[in-house]
């Protein structure tokens, strides 16, 4: 086994270790510093159901068995959290998406939402749409959705490159609101000159946390926390011992 | 029962058993072996070549999606339904060639014609399009948010930009084009991949103890 996968384990053990102790402790929620990227989606829904619009989510071009399939599970909590609240609206999100494995899932979480409200007749599968598997070619697709439907906000959440851009330019013109979260550092050069409601590197992975409240992912978000502060000291201590060494 | 049903075996059986599979089999290559077609091969080379087919056929449920989406916007006469019929039959032109007999002596030609008169143009046009879209982005953010942050911003973008052309006269910012890339760039990069690998692990880690399930209510 080679020091890679020891590493990988030691770590996933500590997280493992880090979420059970905080799963059986009792007490006042953690807080969380403020995410304006996801927790100002619910304004931006609340005025797509006050206009008749919806909020376009545009999920990337992750999907799920590549290395970007951990960044689309999260980006998928947005739609998650804001399926139910939308769904009572009959203002559903327009989602598109570039890979074709998230298209059954997020068509899914708005079908149950609209099972769990008693308006299954109500949900249209085209609400999700799955663009084209090439990056370019899904952002200039999604610019499109922007430009010519009904869209009162855009949320760009998920795997993008500097392609978001066409995205986030098409919205500009028609002065939409823009939130977004990405972790790659060729989309977020791309989006910062675009919003600053924007959620940076591994904030993406707190959508479920801002959004919901929900003890099972502040939870996480604390373990993940704890961890970045053992690794930062790990990573000094090494550096010393280095430069103490040399 | 009924939860043991619904929430604990489609998990444990989709989610977290391959999981944990795959996962070992990265970790100690060469321990879970599975006579499999003829030969011996590892349980998590199977279980990815499963995982192939499968997203195989999430292309064909993609396809269905554009057919629908798109017929009824031509149906319903939509803004912009003219581009969903040219989508379409430009859909359909690419199913041609494969579905002519092998051996036919169009179909190479025209497959190749696809890719290198129609796709690869198209493509390059629209990641030409993309410096365009941050150049205005560029000037947007000096219109909309004019502040400290913004002009370090743009200032490191022109010298980082300027840096990299072989205009003549800027070549003394080179040098300064290699610094911010190699130390303030490559430092921030490293921070900001170092918390996107934790919530990559953490993310997949709740998938495996089943507190994610982005497929079931239960």
């Amino acid at each position: 086994m080679d020091i890679g996968a020891i590493l990988l384990l030691i770590l996933s053990g500590l997280i493992l270790a880090a979420l059970l102790i905080l799963r059986g402790r009792k007490g006042a929620r953690p807080k969380i510093r403020p995410l304006p990227a996801f927790q100002d989606l619910w304004d931006e829904a609340g005025h797509a159901a006050e206009s008749g619009g919806a909020v376009h989510i545009a999920l990337g071009s992750g999907g799920l068995g590549g290395e970007d399939t951990a960044t689309s599970l999260a980006s998928l909590q947005v739609v998650e959290a804001l399926a139910d609240a939308t769904v009572c609206y009959n203002a559903p999100p327009i989602i598109t998406v570039g890979d074709p494995t998230l298209l059954p899932l997020a068509q899914d979480i708005l079908r149950r939402a609209y099972e769990r409200n008693g308006l299954a007749d109500l949900y249209d599968p085209a609400n999700v749409r799955f663009v084209a598997p090439s990056p370019v070619a899904y952002a200039a697709g999604a610019a499109n959705v922007v430009a010519t439907e009904h869209v009162t906000a855009n949320m760009i959440d998920g795997a993008f490159g500097a392609e978001a851009s066409l995205i986030t330019d098409a919205g500009a013109r028609r002065d939409l609101p823009l939130l977004a979260a990405a972790a790659d550092p060729r989309a977020l050069g791309a989006l910062y000159p675009a919003t600053d409601r924007l959620a940076v590197g591994e904030e993406l992975y707190a959508a479920g946390a801002a959004m919901t409240g929900e003890r099972r992912y502040l939870d996480s978000l604390v373990a993940q926390d704890i961890l970045r502060v053992i690794l930062v000291l790990v990573i000094l201590g090494a550096a010393v011992l280095a430069f103490l060494g040399s | 029962m009924s939860k043991l049903v619904k929430r604990w075996i489609p998990s444990l059986l989709f989610a977290t058993i391959p999981g944990l599979v795959v996962l070992f089999g990265y970790l100690f290559p060469g321990r879970l072996l599975i006579h499999y077609r003829g030969r011996v091969v590892e349980w998590r080379d199977v279980l990815v070549e499963w995982a192939v087919i499968v997203a195989a056929f999430a292309f064909l449920l993609g396809t269905f999606n554009i057919l629908r989406v798109h017929g009824g916007r031509i149906g319903h006469r939509r803004q912009g339904w003219p581009y969903s019929l040219v989508l379409l039959l430009a859909m359909m032109v690419t199913w041609v060639p494969p579905l002519l007999p092998a051996g036919t002596l169009v179909r190479q030609p025209l497959d190749r014609a696809v890719f290198d008169y129609v796709i690869s143009p198209v493509a390059a046009s629209l990641a030409a399009l993309v410096v365009f879209t941050l150049a205005l982005a560029a000037f947007r953010l000096l219109r909309v948010r004019r502040g400290a942050g913004s002009v370090l911003f743009l200032v490191t973008v022109a010298v980082v930009l300027l840096g990299s052309t072989p205009l003549t006269g800027v070549g003394w910012l080179a040098g300064i084009r290699d610094w911010i890339v190699n130390v303030p760039g490559m430092a921030g990069m490293r921070g900001l991949l170092l918390g996107v690998a934790l919530g990559t692990v953490i993310t997949a880690l709740r998938v495996l103890v089943t507190s994610e399930r982005p497929h079931s209510d239960f």
